[in-house]
């Protein structure tokens, strides 16, 4: 079986500066797949080549079997297959939560208005959002804005999607509003690549736990495995500060 | 995929029906006549030569002598009145067919332009205010003296400079000359003789101080070497005219009367009443040229500044290179070069001739649109960058991103800049005044030209564009308000 997500020997450089160097990783259909490691390890960056939102300087990507790196493969429609949640959530500020989570699925032609709407609040419904569907983002809390991210990024209807830490930005008591729509979404079966530093979500959602540091993967394996018996000196380092506060 | 085109062939609908209304207007004058035409020049100011009369039309003694040469040796003509200097070398660059504006016949003029025949003795005369107490030219040492640019007159002046010892400033028209001289800016004013004493005549305060000196006659020019048919006819109707009577009578008419007979009552002058409701076509004609060039400027301008700004931000080094270069050269060029270099300069470049009102519209649009490009590249830089990260990330390609996505956020941030664009691209309009178009502030010049108002004239001019303003305010407010709520 082809891996969903395949990767071989990435690097990345800005300038002088590797920040990925050289990264071999695959992904399974319906795997949660979770990244930990120090700030500036590169699994940011990583994550975001996955969508080429970063242009990777040497490597190939491949997507259910399709080169990205390939000059004539169509980015959009590969990207209209993985749907990525921010930091920073991005909502549209001059649209309606509603139109935020409609403008692609009818601006790409894969819905009509009203089958995109109902798919919309068929989404905030799952959610728990179905209250706000004319609320415009900036009425939104943070944790209700990052819901509403992740519900966009559903109504294309991906079979992956990549989350970059998605509760970095959230006030403490809205973390785990979002983390359980994300749990949900596991449940079902998507696949799932999210950069997190919610060490208790690590332990439960993923399937695999992945430590970068320094541009590299250190460490790879079951949550088990990496937490309770990490190899890597830099990983046992990382995660004696992390859980041990 | 209609409707994703429609703005795009909408706004490319307008531009084509308004360039074409640009140059339909221009082209129809002549369309239905089989008998040459011809693009004639003149002064704005020049009594009693040149001077607008009732309902803004031509008159004075170029003009009718032009007139009664063209009935008789059947050509069309469109006259195009504009600064003497302006006009003598928009004929160079082949703008104008000819100029007919007073023109002193000099050696100098001669290698560039081919005369017809002399049909005006005159002479270069000095005039200062009566309260001056200067009686000679000896006294104006160490002071300023007023000339007009490119005349013969101001080069007169120029070569007896040495020999008396003054300063010289230069105008574009006879008119603001006078008044400079008038109200005691300058100590003299240097003009020819005919054309001084008819503006004394009519109540210019100004005292002769000299004889009629350095003696020339005037002619009618073209640009050396061209329009050879046109000289011709103009020397054959010349004759025809001195021979039966009608040139002595046309002199006569002039000499023999005050301005105020061809142009209104001069009662009317002394009150802003008074002075609107006899020029009231004229400033209603100055009021719609300023706000065609006003609202067909911004729309072009926008148009090209939107494009322009746009290419700032996408991600393209040769498209960056290409928006900055734009906005460098056209912002930083003054809107007078600019005009100037479009009307004069790019004609005798490339020999096809540019309607005023079209330079004057492609000078805005690149000037104004300059402006606007630097503050709509601003605004979509300013849109933070996640938001068209997500947006491609959701698989919407870059132009739609930038059209639902970044444009609707940026150009909200850009409504106040708009707005400020759209009062200084009306305001800038009046420096095309200068290229010959009789916008609101021409119509200004033109009118005091006749009747020395200054103050009145000046003021209700003022109060016109005040007026203007405020009613592109309330438009921009309302539109504001709509896009605020959408």
């Amino acid at each position: 079986m082809v891996a969903k997500v395949s990767v071989t020997d990435l690097h990345k450089s800005y300038g002088d500066n590797e920040v990925l160097k050289g990264i071999n990783l695959a992904v399974e259909a319906n795997e949660v797949v979770v990244m930990i490691g120090p700030s500036g390890s590169g699994k940011s960056t990583f994550l975001r080549t996955l969508n080429k939102l970063e242009e990777p300087t040497t490597g190939s990507i491949a997507i259910d079997g399709i080169d990205l790196t390939a000059k004539d493969t169509n980015l959009n429609k590969v990207r209209e297959n993985i749907g990525m949640v921010f930091q920073h959530f991005n909502l549209f500020p001059h649209l309606t939560v509603l139109e935020n989570i409609t403008l692609a699925p009818i601006e790409l032609g894969k819905l009509s208005k009203a089958e995109a709407q109902e798919l919309g609040l068929k989404l905030l419904d799952r959610v728990g959002l179905a209250d706000k569907a004319t609320a415009k983002p900036t009425q939104l809390s943070g944790g209700q804005k990052q819901r509403v991210a992740i519900a966009r990024a559903l109504a294309m209807q991906p079979s992956i999607m990549l989350f970059d830490e998605p509760t970095s930005a959230l006030d403490p008591e809205m973390v785990g509003e979002v983390l359980k729509v994300m749990r949900d979404l596991a449940e079902d079966g998507m696949t799932m690549i999210v950069v997190t530093h919610e060490m208790g979500f690590a332990k439960q959602v993923a399937d695999r736990v992945v430590f970068f540091a320094d541009g590299y993967i250190r460490e790879e394996g079951t949550p088990e495995q990496v937490f309770n018996n990490p190899q890597d000196p830099r990983a046992q380092d990382f995660l004696n500060k992390v859980l041990n506060v | 995929m209609m409707k994703k085109h429609t703005w795009l062939k909408a706004s490319w609908l307008m531009v084509t029906m308004l360039l074409g209304l640009i140059v339909f207007n221009t082209t129809t004058a002549h369309a239905d006549t089989k008998e040459p035409h011809y693009v004639i020049t003149t002064d704005t100011t020049f009594a009693p030569f040149e001077f607008q009369g009732q309902n803004g039309k031509y008159v004075g003694i170029d003009m009718d002598m032009l007139s009664a040469i063209a009935k008789k040796e059947h050509f069309t003509y469109k006259l195009v009145p504009i600064a003497f200097n302006s006009g003598a070398q928009g004929v160079l660059s082949g703008q104008f067919d000819a100029i007919i504006a007073g023109m002193t016949i000099t050696p100098e003029r001669q290698q560039v332009y081919d005369f017809g025949t002399p049909y005006y003795k005159t002479g270069i005369i000095a005039a200062v205010s009566p309260k001056s107490g200067i009686t000679d030219l000896n006294q104006l040492r160490g002071k300023t003296v007023a000339l007009k640019t490119g005349t013969g007159s101001a080069q007169y002046a120029v070569s007896i400079q040495k020999k008396y010892g003054f300063k010289v400033t230069y105008f574009n028209d006879s008119n603001t000359m006078y008044n400079a001289v008038a109200l005691g800016n300058a100590a003299a004013a240097f003009e020819d003789d005919p054309v001084m004493k008819y503006a004394i005549k009519n109540g210019v305060k100004l005292k002769i101080i000299t004889q009629p000196a350095n003696g020339g006659e005037y002619g009618f020019a073209v640009k050396k070497g061209q329009n050879k048919e046109l000289l011709a006819k103009f020397n054959a109707g010349y004759a025809a005219i001195k021979k039966d009577g009608t040139y002595d009578k046309i002199v006569a008419k002039y000499l023999g009367s005050n301005e105020a007979k061809f142009s209104g009552d001069a009662k009317e002058n002394n009150s802003i009443i008074g002075l609107l409701k006899q020029n009231k076509n004229q400033f209603i004609s100055g009021m719609i040229k300023t706000l065609q060039l006003t609202i067909f400027g911004i729309v072009f301008a926008t148009i090209f500044g939107v494009l322009i700004g746009v290419l700032a931000v996408v991600p393209n080094k040769f498209a960056h290179g290409f928006s900055s270069t734009v906005i460098y050269i056209f912002r930083g060029l003054p809107l007078l070069v600019l005009a100037f270099f479009i009307y004069i300069g790019l004609p005798s470049l490339t020999g096809t001739k540019i309607p005023a009102i079209a330079a004057g519209l492609i000078t805005l649009t690149l000037n104004e649109g300059a402006y606007i490009a630097a503050f709509v590249a601003g605004g979509l830089k300013h849109v933070d960058a996640g938001q068209m990260e997500a947006a491609r990330s959701l698989g919407l390609p870059y132009w739609k991103a930038m059209r639902k996505v970044i444009m609707p956020q940026g150009i909200k941030l850009m409504i106040p800049s708009f707005v400020n664009q759209f009062i200084i691209t009306l305001k800038d309009t009046s420096i095309l005044s200068a290229i010959g178009i009789i916008e609101l502030t021409q119509t200004g010049t033109v009118i005091i030209s006749r009747n020395m108002q200054g103050f009145r004239v000046w003021f209700i001019v003022a109060m016109m564009y005040l007026i203007i303003i405020t009613l592109l305010t309330f438009l921009a407010k309302w539109a504001d308000k709509k896009f605020a709520s959408k």
